[in-house]
C-alpha cells in the first residue's frame, strides 16, 4: 500500500499544459484547490470543489494517477467517517467531512505529481528557505530511490538467511524487521557520510547566496493561468457564499 | 544427477526489460562453475532464481527434481547458499557469532545443534579470533569471510557466490579464493558469479558466459577464455596469461605464471 | 619548486580517538601534468593521504597534524575546504554518493552554484563538461536511471567544471565492470593528454593503471614503501608482503630474470612485453 501512495505521488515527466507551468503556479493551484476542499460543505459544494479539482487533473492527463492516490487515501478516509459517526454527528456530516477530507488529499496531490523535484527545489529557494535545509529536503528526496534499492537488497539477502517476514504473530513480525532495519539505517548512515565529504570538496559553503543553472521565469501561459486560478478561486468561494448552500 | 536445472528460462522485470532470455542451464552436483559477464548481463538475476528471490516469466527452474515456483525462498535457500556481493547489506547482529546464529536459528536448528555447528564453521574457515568482534567493525575481507561462514553453518548443498572480489584487496582476494579451494575440495557444488576473470581462471572450472541476458558459451575455460572476441564482446578482459598464451601460439594457455616463465625460459 | 602542484613533506597524522598515527612521515610531490598512482593494501592510510589533499582532514577530521601538504603553493591546513574546491577535484569511490541532485545538468552545476559563479558562465562550464565527458544525452535524465559507468561519468563532469587542476580519484574502477574500468582509465588518461590535468588515482588493481601512470606510490602501514618509476616499484622484491600484486606480466617478467633470461626494462602490459619478447626471442 505504501508502495502504490509512493507512487502516486512520485512526480513523472509529461508534456502537459500544466506540467509546464512554472512551479508556483502550480502551488497555487493546489492551495487554491485545497482551501476550496477545506471550507466546502454538502453534496453541492463538494461536487463543485471535485469538478474543480477534475479539470487541471485531466488537462495534466494524471486522472489514474491521482485515482490511485484517493485509493489509497480511502483507507484514512473510512476510519475518519467511522470516527464522526462515534462521535455523534448525523451520518450525512459525517460523509461531508470524509469526503473533504479525499478532496483535500487530491488537491496537494495535483501538485506533487505535476512537480519534479527540481522545480520542488526552485520554488523553495524562491521561498528564500534556508539553504541548508533545502539542500536537505532535496537530497533527501533524490536517495528515495537509492534507499528502496538498498531495502530490496537487504530484504533479498536476509530471506537467503531464511528470514521469512510474513510469518508469525504480531510482535515476532516487528522482530523480524530488525535484520533489514539495522542495515538499512546503518547504509544510510555511511551514505550521508560520504555525502558529507562530497559536498564539502564541491565547494559547498564556499558563498553565503549561491547562484543558479537556471532562474524561475513567468511566461505568457503563466499569467493566463495565474488569472484562471484567481478567477475560478473568487468565483467558487463566492458562489459558496451567496447561491449554493448546504442542504 | 543435475541438481539446477533451467529449462528456457526468461524473466522480464517490471520496466518491461528482458533481463534473461532462454537460459537453459543444468548444473551437477560436486560441480564448480564459474558465471561470468559485464554488469547488466543478467548473472544476479540468474542468481535469484536459484533460491527462489525471483520466479521465471517463462520456462521453468529446478532444483533438485522440484520446481522452484513450488517451494518458498526459506526452503530453496536451505539448499542454495546465496552469498550476495554486498556484505553490509546482511551483517546487523551485536557479533559475529550471533550472525552466523542468525541463519541457523532461522532454519529450525535447535540451540545445541545451531552452537556445534557455528563452533565448526569458525574453526573451519579459520575466523575464531573474531566470534566476538561486532561484524560492523570488521574489515572488508573479513565481513566476506564471515558472510560466506554464515551460509555454511546450515551446510547447504550448494554454495553461490556473487561477485566476491569486488572492493576486496589482493590479500583478501587470496583468502576468498583460498576458502573457494577449500570448499570445491570437500566435494561441495560451487557457483562463483564474478566479471573479474583473474579470478577465476586459476580455478579452471566450467564456464558460462553470459551476455544480455543470455548464455552466451558453456563449457571447457581454456576454449572460452581464449575467445577475445566472445570475451570482449561480453564486456570482459582476458586474463593476461591467456593473452600472452595466444600471443605465443600456443593452443593451451598458461595456467599460472610458473607455467608461464618455465615454457619461456625454454624457448 | 614551481613545476610542482602537490607536495606532502613529512607529514604524520593521527585522527583524534585513535591510539596511533595513520600515516607517517609521508614525504612525495606531484609534478604539474604527471599521471601518479597511488596503491596500498586496506588500512594502508590511502583514503586519510587523500582526505589530507584537499583539506577534509584537518577541517573535517581533526587529530594530531604534523608536516605540511602544499597544494599549489597553498598550505592545505590553512585553507578551507571549499576554497580547495577549484583547484582540486576530488572523485570518491561510490559516485552514486556523490551526486546530489536531480538531473544529471543541475549536478554538474552543483559546485560552480556553490562557488557563486554567474549564470551565463554555469551554464557555459556545464555544457563544456558534459561535451568533454560525452554525455551530452543525458543532459535531462535523472542520476537513478543511469548505469555506473554513465554516473561516474557524470561525477567527473561535476568535478571538472570547476576548473581544477588537480584530479583525484578514490579507487573510480572498484565497483565497475572490467570494460567500464577501463574505460574509465582511458578517460582520466585522456582528460590528462587534453587538459593537461595532473592526476592522482588511487587504485590496487595495478594492471589497470600501470601502463598510464607516470609515477607509483606505495603505501604500506603508513608508510610510502617506496615511489618512483613504475617499472622500478614494480620490479622491487617484496611487493606481497606490502599486500598488492604486481600484474601478471610483470611477475612473469621477474621470474624470467631470476632465471636469467631476461635483461630488457620491465614492461607493464601484455602487448609491450610481447613485442620486446618477440625481438629478444625471434
Amino acid at each position: 500500500m505504501a508502495h502504490v501512495l509512493a507512487e502516486g505521488l512520485k512526480f513523472r515527466h509529461q508534456d502537459t499544459p500544466i506540467h509546464s507551468l512554472d512551479p508556483r503556479i502550480k502551488l497555487l493551484m493546489s492551495v487554491m484547490l485545497f482551501s476550496v476542499a477545506l471550507v466546502s460543505d454538502g453534496p453541492y459544494q463538494l461536487a463543485v470543489t471535485f469538478a474543480a479539482i477534475a479539470v487541471p487533473t485531466t488537462l495534466a492527463r494524471s486522472l489514474r494517477r491521482m485515482g490511485r492516490v484517493v485509493v489509497v487515501s480511502l483507507t484514512f478516509a473510512a476510519f475518519i467517517l467511522v470516527v464522526n459517526i462515534l462521535v455523534g454527528y448525523p451520518l450525512l456530516k459525517s460523509l461531508s467531512i470524509t469526503l473533504r477530507f479525499i478532496a483535500i488529499v487530491a488537491a496537494t496531490s495535483l501538485f506533487f505529481v505535476t512537480t519534479s523535484p527540481d522545480e520542488l527545489e526552485y520554488v523553495m529557494r524562491w521561498f528564500r528557505l534556508p539553504r541548508d535545509f533545502v539542500f536537505a529536503f532535496v537530497t533527501a528526496v533524490r536517495f528515495v530511490p537509492v534507499l528502496m534499492l538498498d531495502l530490496t537488497q537487504i530484504i533479498d539477502a536476509q530471506k537467503s538467511r531464511g528470514l521469512e517476514l510474513d510469518k508469525g504473530g504480531p510482535i515476532k513480525r516487528l522482530r523480524n524487521l530488525v535484520p533489514v532495519l539495522i542495515p538499512l539505517i546503518v547504509n544510510a548512515l555511511i551514505r550521508s557520510g560520504e555525502l558529507a565529504e562530497a559536498m564539502e570538496s564541491r565547494g559547498y559553503g564556499a558563498v553565503k547566496k549561491p547562484t543558479s543553472l537556471h532562474e524561475l521565469r513567468l511566461w505568457g501561459r503563466d499569467y493566463a493561468a495565474l488569472m484562471i486560478t484567481v478567477g475560478a478561486w473568487s468565483g467558487i468561494l463566492f458562489a459558496f457564499r451567496y447561491y449554493i448552500g448546504v442542504v | 544427477m543435475a541438481i539446477i536445472e533451467f529449462d528456457n528460462v526468461s524473466f522480464r522485470q517490471p520496466s518491461g526489460v528482458m533481463a534473461l532470455k532462454d537460459v537453459s542451464l543444468s548444473i551437477e552436483k560436486g560441480e564448480v562453475v564459474a558465471i561470468v559477464g559485464g554488469n547488466g548481463a543478467g548473472k544476479t538475476t540468474l542468481l535469484k532464481h536459484l533460491n527462489g528471490l525471483l520466479k521465471p516469466s517463462s520456462g521453468s527452474v529446478k532444483i533438485f527434481g522440484r520446481d522452484t515456483r513450488d517451494q518458498s525462498v526459506a526452503e530453496l535457500s536451505k539448499k542454495i547458499g546465496l552469498v550476495f556481493q554486498n556484505s553490509d547489506h546482511q551483517l546487523f547482529s551485536e557479533t559475529a557469532e550471533a550472525e552466523v546464529l542468525f541463519g541457523l536459528r532461522n532454519f529450525g536448528f535447535s540451540e545445541e545443534e545451531a552452537a556445534k555447528r557455528a563452533n565448526e564453521v569458525f574453526s573451519y574457515f579459520g575466523l575464531d579470533g573474531l566470534r566476538q568482534r561486532a561484524p560492523l567493525t570488521l574489515s572488508g575481507g573479513e565481513k566476506k569471510r564471515l558472510c560466506i561462514a554464515a551460509v555454511m553453518a546450515w551446510n547447504p548443498e550448494v554454495l553461490v557466490l556473487d561477485e566476491p572480489t569486488v572492493g576486496q584487496d589482493f590479500p583478501s582476494k587470496n583468502r576468498i579464493f583460498a576458502t573457494v579451494k577449500q570448499l570445491v575440495a570437500a566435494r561441495k557444488t560451487v557457483i562463483v558469479v564474478s566479471h573479474d576473470l583473474e579470478f577465476i581462471w586459476p580455478l579452471n572450472a566450467r564456464t558460462v558466459v553470459m551476455n544480455r541476458g543470455q548464455v552466451v558459451a558453456d563449457g571447457d575455460p581454456q576454449r572460452i577464455f581464449a575467445d577475445g572476441r566472445l570475451l570482449e564482446d561480453a564486456g570482459l578482459r582476458q586474463p593476461q596469461l591467456v593473452a600472452l598464451s595466444k600471443l605465443f601460439g600456443r593452443d593451451a594457455s598458461f595456467k599460472d605464471v610458473n607455467d608461464a616463465s618455465e615454457w619461456l625460459a625454454n624457448r | 619548486m614551481v613545476d610542482e602542484i602537490l607536495s606532502f613533506e613529512d607529514f604524520t597524522f593521527k585522527y583524534a580517538g585513535l591510539n596511533a598515527p595513520t600515516l607517517r612521515n609521508v614525504t612525495f610531490s606531484l609534478k604539474k601534468g604527471e599521471i601518479a598512482v597511488l596503491a596500498g593494501a586496506s588500512g594502508s592510510g590511502k583514503t586519510t593521504l587523500l582526505r589530507s589533499i584537499n583539506g577534509l582532514i584537518p577541517h573535517m577530521y581533526p587529530g594530531e597534524y604534523s608536516g605540511k601538504v602544499v597544494v599549489d603553493g597553498r598550505l592545505v591546513a590553512d585553507t578551507p575546504t571549499y576554497e580547495m574546491a577549484s583547484k582540486i577535484g576530488f572523485l570518491f569511490q561510490n559516485p552514486e554518493n556523490q551526486i546530489f541532485m536531480f538531473t544529471v545538468e543541475r549536478d554538474i552545476a552543483f559546485g560552480l552554484e556553490n562557488l557563486g559563479v554567474d549564470r551565463k558562465e554555469i551554464a557555459r562550464r556545464v555544457d563544456w563538461a558534459l561535451k568533454l565527458l560525452d554525455i551530452e544525452d543525458l543532459r535531462q535524465r535523472s542520476p537513478s536511471e543511469l548505469s555506473d559507468g554513465q554516473k561516474q561519468r557524470v561525477a567527473i563532469a561535476g568535478a571538472l567544471a570547476m576548473g581544477p587542476e588537480l584530479l583525484v580519484l578514490d579507487e573510480p574502477t572498484s565497483l565497475l565492470d572490467p570494460r567500464t574500468a577501463h574505460d574509465v582509465v582511458n578517460l582520466v588518461k585522456r582528460l590528462n593528454v587534453e587538459l593537461g590535468l595532473t592526476v592522482l588515482l588511487v587504485e590496487h588493481r595495478l594492471e589497470l593503471v600501470a601502463p598510464v601512470a607516470d609515477k607509483l606510490i606505495i603505501l604500506a602501514d603508513g608508510r610510502i614503501w617506496k615511489q618512483g618509476d613504475p617499472q622500478e616499484v614494480l620490479n622491487a622484491e617484496g611487493i606481497h608482503e606490502v599486500g598488492l600484486s604486481a600484474p601478471t606480466v610483470v611477475e612473469l617478467q621477474r621470474q624470467l630474470r631470476s632465471r636469467g633470461r631476461w635483461s630488457q626494462r620491465i614492461k607493464l602490459s601484455v602487448d609491450e612485453f610481447y613485442l620486446e619478447a618477440s625481438k629478444a626471442w625471434p
